[in-house]
């Protein structure tokens, strides 16, 4: 009935060569400006290579929010993939508070296609290794989404769609 | 960007049980289609088994498992209690991708940006 996980896309353009939004997602001083909106970032660790990981701090004053990047693809200058996994302090693997069903695995897979100047780049957010009820969760968020949930029956229609889809 | 608020200091949407229920709730197929046929307008049990085959209690039970997780409300007036769709659990769903979509956004803003001074004190080099 749900074989298929349920994928969120996200696409971007941007107004620069692909080598060095490749570099801008890779190179982890460059990674730590930009990644977290108005948080400081801080890489606590960096590994770049299949099987290599990231540890992440964010910081907004007293607040922070850590995570872990698995790296599991790395093709220069077009495809980057690696598991997003939320964790604590310690950067072990952790539900996001009052978010228990909440991908604890996210895999995000980023590809950078080059036109010109401008870099097209293709984020997918796919739940990795995944409970029954974290997949439940992102699907059901995922049909809301984007979709203005103030309209209603029309946005519940469009979900149980996707649900049976 | 102001929208894009860190994810750690967001106050408890819901309540854990009622996503629970929520989730449980929409895991079948007849309750899903229930809820299809409650979007188009208010239905009584007799004329929600219709299309099934299954009983009217089948049904009342269905309705029961959608009420509790709050997806519908019953009245209690009428002798036929239509049941009656209620957006609210899914919204509630969806906030946190929302919120954690916003925070990938409001960060590609910010490479948006760094690209472009990179960019400039490249040229600036050069010439």
């Amino acid at each position: 009935m749900m074989d298929e996980l349920p994928v969120y896309v996200l696409e971007r353009s941007f107004a620069a060569p692909q080598a060095l939004v490749w570099q801008a997602w890779t190179d982890p001083a460059l990674f730590a400006r930009w990644y977290g909106p108005g948080a400081d970032t801080k890489v606590a660790e960096h590994d770049l290579r299949p099987g290599g990981r990231a540890l992440l701090e964010m910081r907004w004053g007293d607040k922070a929010q850590y995570q872990r990047l698995e790296y599991q693809t790395l093709t220069p200058p077009d495809h980057l993939a690696f598991v997003l996994v939320t964790t604590d302090a310690g950067w072990n693997m952790a539900p996001i508070s009052h978010q228990p069903d909440w991908p604890q695995q996210l895999l995000t897979d980023v590809t950078f296609a080059a036109e010109g100047s401008i870099t097209h780049m293709r984020l997918t957010w796919t739940p990795h290794q995944a409970s029954a009820a974290e997949i439940a969760m992102f699907r059901g968020a995922l049909a809301g989404l984007g979709r203005g949930w103030g309209a209603g029956m029309q946005m519940l229609d469009a979900m149980l769609a996707e649900l049976q889809g | 960007m102001e929208s894009a608020l860190p994810l750690a200091s967001q106050a408890p949407l819901h309540s854990e049980a009622r996503m629970d229920a929520v989730f449980t709730a929409l895991a079948d197929p007849t309750r899903r289609a229930i809820l299809r046929q409650l979007a188009r307008g208010d239905a009584s049990v007799a004329q929600l088994s219709a299309p099934f085959t299954i009983s009217q209690p089948a049904i009342t039970k269905h309705l029961r498992m959608l009420e509790r997780a709050g997806l519908i409300t019953r009245s209690v007036h009428r002798q036929s209690r239509p049941a009656r769709l209620a957006a609210q659990p899914m919204a509630e769903a969806a906030q946190w991708l929302l919120e954690f979509s916003q925070f990938w956004q409001g960060s590609l803003d910010e490479l948006d940006k760094m690209l472009g001074t990179m960019q400039q004190t490249e040229n600036k080099d050069e010439t």
